[in-house]
């Protein structure tokens, strides 16, 4: 029951939320911020409960199944800290309104990550959508983007609840998520894959889907392109992992290459972009192009190694993109500006705004130590072991390019001389500190000891591993 | 054996950075004595650490302590034998000289507590280099280090030349990393482990192929760390930095990072004639390199960061062609001789508040003869004037290349020492001699002059005497079995050296002391005979003016460099970035989905519609999606 509970707090507070004034901007931040604590507790109290309703029977089995899985749990956990971090650093016009969508976004969210059912999957992955293009249209500055990025995500929902139902009419029940030895197999699994697949691409996303990503994380305020860049676009590799590797391992393994090489083209192509943007919010999003690429190759290489350092970098780089995007936009709200070309000397006023924001670029940049090397590493390894030589020296390539494109980034905003004519000029307050030290705690807590996530991915993959590798030898 | 004292020895730096870096205001000044205190701590626990970390119980040499798992095969720890004991001594030793010397060199900075919370964390990572006992760990403080030079050499971020010198030696640092990330995956792919005892105990199964796989990976680390051949160019900017980060930094132990990690993995490189060949002759290419470009440099920086870059060579070719005792000597006695060089010009550079080049100096032996003295047994010392540290380390890798069968390397590394002596007479002669050719200004800061002056003083002893303290005797020197244990042949179960070399040891010094005199008589012939010091400021011009462009532009490598990876990498991005994407893929994708048919229409009347009517759409069709599952889901 906890974890329906869990799931239907922040959605329930987000619409509560309206009967505070309207421009209460303290209380609904406070409020917001406290209901994505509670969930991140209620998360870590509910770790092994599991909550299920009978909900179709006819022409397959499908349940409202919702419980946490040991890959589900970190990623939820990491939702509902960022979360947390983002309502507590929001400033913007109509915080009510907007620490609302944040809420029933990471419920949305949260019903996603939790869900045990394909098609409760299926549901959530189509209504995350919508806090965010509302936030869009509020907040944005073009509709256009809005649509954008609803028409992109909604095609690949639409895969995605195809596949969904081919999968329930093949396999006879969706209610498979989690599950240990349920693998599906015949003609039409190809098929159903890659509707899974199509779907996951363009959340990911990966070249050359992932045009709708840029201007989107770019139009976003800063809470919600932290929650959205950093979550939202990890609803496609679970779904790998969870869906595709646990359900289809064969298929996963059989059409590993194409993917291979689409993710070493985002590998390399978000790292050059992003090497020559001038916008900081769009280095940012280039650079989770390249990072994510990475994350997808890992994924279906399917090496015990690479899948564990998939999980890990999932969560370090969840947590150093919502630090980054919120770090940016305390500069944004300093300087006036995200012009890399603008801005300049921002650490002599700021001291701990630099060290901050240096943190969370040392750790994107895969800085030795932090959580974002362990992922990285493992994952080199791993891919190595599975056979693929190649996709290794191109990631290597990329993180030559993450330490360009990260210094660039972090040196000119901080560094250089100051420059005149800014709004404000003072340093992080209390709140501001407080809504990001628990994001960078975490990537050097998980840089120094990341075993417990390490080992959670075992649990689910072995059985899928056995399977792959019988078929690889048949 | 397990030893906790070595958590305190790893960790006391690092307690330093922290209480420097977060009481920075409060502490101020008193952050310098601080940072001194706990390195000095440090290297107290190293001296008290010799007996544990030279004995050998039960097969194992040294001292280990575990730390934690990250799960099978991914076990870290500490290890402490001779030779991770030695760079603890330097790294802590010369690191608290080196600590206490800024007290003097950065007052009246101010960012002063800052520059100590970063030279305590150097500290700090380069003894998780040094420590660990496996190759995870190692790349962490592989990492850290890089890390921690980028902090100093853009210690003065509001210089764009500093923040530009700390970037490029940062990007070229992690090619480096990547270089050892990639070693680390073909040994846990082979070993399922990243200990080293267990990599080199599989060593003996590897493939000569894979091996020399594995050596050229981690030694594309250890070119970028330590400045080798086409990856040296970071070091000369790294300048930049203020003078006792060179000094410690990017002479004394970080960038000798590639030596320690060719020796700790000598039994890789043993196996593996091909490893070695490549190792030694990048090593001698860049020791003749480093030489050569050392003769056409102005600022008494660069030209120390040069000659750093031509002594490293040295030391890789000695631990590149299996020399490794000679190798990792030449370290020992480098750290002492080059700290007291860059410390040495750091009184210079701070009595003439900031000035660098050696065309506007001149006749300074009078004004301050201690610097004289103190630069004059350095420079003695790097040449390799008998009797000095520098004469016996240098020999012993110029005739370990010979021992090992490199003729030709051996011919390198004696046309390098004359070289050597050359410009760092000419460093000598143009900054002391003559007459006074600049306008200082005051130096600013008002610690007293012993701060400075005292490391300097103590710096002298081991660069002039712990050569012949140690290392004479052959293979029955101090040195020689201290070592023993980790380098001998039969330790790392190679062949060993070929027979006798047709070349003496003694007939080698002599050769090597001929070209040593040779480069010192053109240098004294060029300017310290009394018509080049009288006519000092016309030929320093003239010779200005006729350098040649190719060593100006210092063999077009940076400019190489810049073109193939930089400016490419760039154009890509443009070209993606600016057409590929919004006119090739999103076009294509709003072809078909905006332009097109109903869609289009359909997205255009909602353009000028309002935020709640798109609320309205949007709710309404979710809601009924939900009813009509809820309703399908109990209709039976």
């Amino acid at each position: 029951m906890i974890v329906l509970v869990t799931i239907l707090l922040p959605i329930a507070a987000g619409g509560l939320l309206y009967l505070l004034p309207r421009e209460d901007r303290e209380r609904s931040r406070l409020a917001g911020t406290l209901v994505a604590a509670a969930t991140f507790l209620m998360l870590i109290a509910g770790r092994d409960q599991e909550w299920s309703f009978r909900w179709l029977s006819r022409p397959f089995t499908a349940a409202f199944h919702f419980g946490a899985t040991p890959i589900s749990f970190w990623i939820a956990l990491l939702l509902a800290l960022c979360t947390a971090s983002a309502i507590a650093a929001t400033r913007v016009n109509r915080t009510r309104d907007f620490t609302a969508l944040m809420l029933m976004l990471e419920g949305t969210m949260l019903g996603l990550f939790l869900a045990r059912d394909l098609l409760v999957f299926a549901l959530f992955w189509d209504l995350m959508l919508l806090p965010v293009f509302f936030a869009l249209i509020g907040w944005g500055e073009h509709v256009a983007t809005a649509w954008r990025y609803f028409i992109y995500n909604f095609a690949g929902g639409l895969t995605l609840l195809l596949a969904t139902a081919a999968f329930g009419v093949i396999y006879g029940s969706t209610d498979v998520i989690g599950r240990g030895g349920a693998h599906l197999v015949g003609s039409w699994a190809p098929w159903i894959y890659a509707g899974f697949a199509f779907a996951f691409l363009v959340k990911t996303p990966i070249w050359p889907l992932h045009t709708w990503m840029p201007p989107t994380y770019t139009a976003l305020p800063p809470p919600m392109a932290a929650v959205v860049g950093a979550v939202q676009s990890k609803a496609g590799l679970y779904g790998f992992l969870a869906i595709a590797v646990a359900l289809m391992p064969v298929y996963v393994t059989q059409y590993a290459s194409p993917l291979i090489v689409l993710g070493a083209i985002s590998l390399i192509d978000g790292g050059v972009v992003a090497l020559v943007q001038n916008d900081a919010k769009r280095v940012v999003a280039y650079s989770s192009l390249s990072h994510l690429g990475l994350i997808v190759i890992a994924i279906v290489s399917t090496n015990q190694l690479a899948l564990a350092g998939a999980l890990v970098y999932i969560i370090a780089h969840g947590l150093f993109t919502a630090a980054l995007f919120i770090l940016l936009g305390y500069v944004e709200e300093r300087e006036g500006t995200r012009s890399l070309i603008r801005l300049g000397g921002v650490a002599w006023a700021n001291p701990r705004l630099a060290g901050a924001l240096c943190i969370a670029a040392l750790a994107a940049l895969g800085l030795p130590g932090l959580a974002g090397f362990v992922g990285e590493l493992f994952i080199v390894i791993g891919v190595y072991q599975a056979g693929y030589v190649w996709p290794v020296i191109v990631a290597l390539i990329a993180i030559v390019l993450a330490a360009a494109y990260m210094l660039r980034l972090y040196q000119d905003i901080m560094n250089g001389p100051q420059v005149e004519d800014v709004p404000v000029r003072r340093d992080l307050t209390w709140r501001e500190g407080l809504a990001v030290a628990p994001l960078l705690a975490a990537l050097v807590l998980l840089g120094v000891q990341p075993s417990a996530i390490l080992a959670s991915v075992s649990s689910v993959t072995s059985g899928a591993h056995a399977a792959a590798s019988m078929e690889a030898q048949r | 054996m397990t030893y906790p004292l070595l958590l305190a020895l790893w960790l006391a730096p690092l307690a330093s950075a922290v209480i420097c870096w977060a009481f920075g205001p409060q502490l101020r000044t008193r952050s310098g004595w601080l940072a001194s205190g706990f390195v000095a701590l440090s290297f107290a626990l190293a001296v008290a650490s010799w007996p544990a970390g030279t004995q050998s119980a039960g097969g194992a040499l040294g001292a280990h302590q575990r730390l934690f798992s990250w799960g099978p095969g991914f076990d870290f720890g500490l290890l402490l034998d001779p030779l991770s004991l030695l760079w603890t001594y330097i790294i802590t030793g010369v690191g608290f000289l080196i600590v206490f010397y800024s007290i003097g060199y950065m007052d009246g900075d101010r960012a002063f507590a800052r520059f100590f919370a970063y030279m305590s964390f150097f500290v700090f990572a380069m003894l998780t280099l040094v420590l660990s006992d496996n190759f995870v760990g190692l790349l962490v403080g592989w990492g850290l280090v890089g890390l921690a030079s980028y902090f100093l050499i853009g210690f003065w971020f509001d210089r764009p030349s500093a923040v530009a010198a700390a970037r490029k030696a940062f990007v070229i640092n992690v090619v480096g990393d990547v270089g050892v990330m990639f070693a680390i995956a073909l040994i846990v792919a082979n070993v399922h482990s990243i200990g080293f005892s267990d990599t080199f105990a599989g060593a003996a199964t590897f493939s000569s192929g894979l091996l020399f796989a594995i050596c050229l990976a981690l030694f594309i680390g250890a070119a970028a760390k330590s400045a080798q051949v086409p990856l040296h160019t970071w070091l000369p900017d790294a300048m930049e930095g203020p003078t006792p980060v060179s000094a410690l930094i990017h002479a004394a132990t970080m960038v000798t990072a590639g030596v320690y990690l060719v020796a700790r993995c000598a039994p890789l490189w043993s196996r593996n004639p091909e490893a070695q060949l490549l190792v030694g002759t990048i090593g001698g290419l860049t020791a003749l390199l480093g030489a050569i470009l050392g003769t056409a440099q102005w600022d008494i920086k660069r030209i120390l960061a040069y000659s750093t870059m031509s002594q490293i060579g040295y030391m890789i070719m000695g631990v590149g062609v299996g020399a490794y005792e000679g190798g990792v000597a030449h370290f020992f006695t480098h750290a002492f001789f080059k700290a007291q060089l860059f410390l040495t010009s750091g009184l210079i550079i701070h009595a003439l508040s900031d000035e660098q080049d050696i065309r506007r100096m001149g006749g300074l032996w009078k004004r301050m003869p201690f610097a004289f003295w103190a630069m004059l047994t350095g420079v003695l010392s790097i040449c390799g004037f008998p009797g000095f540290s520098g004469f016996f380390s240098k020999d012993e890798v110029i005739y370990g290349a010979l021992q090992h069968g490199h003729p030709w390397l051996y011919a390198v590394g004696i046309l390098t020492a004359g070289i050597t002596a050359y410009y760092m007479f000419r460093l000598l002669f143009i900054t002391f001699l003559g007459e006074y050719r600049g306008e200082a200004g005051t130096p600013h800061g008002h610690a007293p002059a012993w701060i400075m002056n005292a490391p300097v003083a103590i710096l002298v002893v081991p660069s002039v005497a712990i050569g012949a303290a140690l290392m004479i005797g052959g293979d029955s020197s101090p040195w020689a079995r201290f070592f023993a244990p980790l380098f001998a042949p039969q330790a790392l179960l190679a062949p060993s050296p070929a027979a006798t070399p047709p070349l003496s040891e003694g007939l080698t010094s002599v050769i090597v002391l001929i070209c040593v005199a040779v480069g010192f008589a053109v240098a004294w012939y060029r300017y310290a005979t009394p018509v080049a010091q009288a006519d000092a400021v016309e030929r320093l011009r003239s010779e200005t003016a006729h350098m040649p462009p190719v060593l100006t532009n210092l063999f077009y490598v940076d400019a190489a460099i810049d073109l193939i990876f930089v400016q490419s990498a760039q154009f890509l991005g443009t070209i993606s970035g600016r057409v590929v994407d919004p006119a090739v893929l999103d076009g294509a994708v709003r072809e078909a989905a905006f332009s097109a048919g109903w869609l289009g229409a359909v997205v255009r009347s909602f353009q000028t519609g309002l935020v709640r009517a798109y609320a309205l759409l949007l709710v309404a069709g979710a809601a009924g999606f939900i009813v009509y599952y809820a309703l399908a889901g109990t209709a039976h």
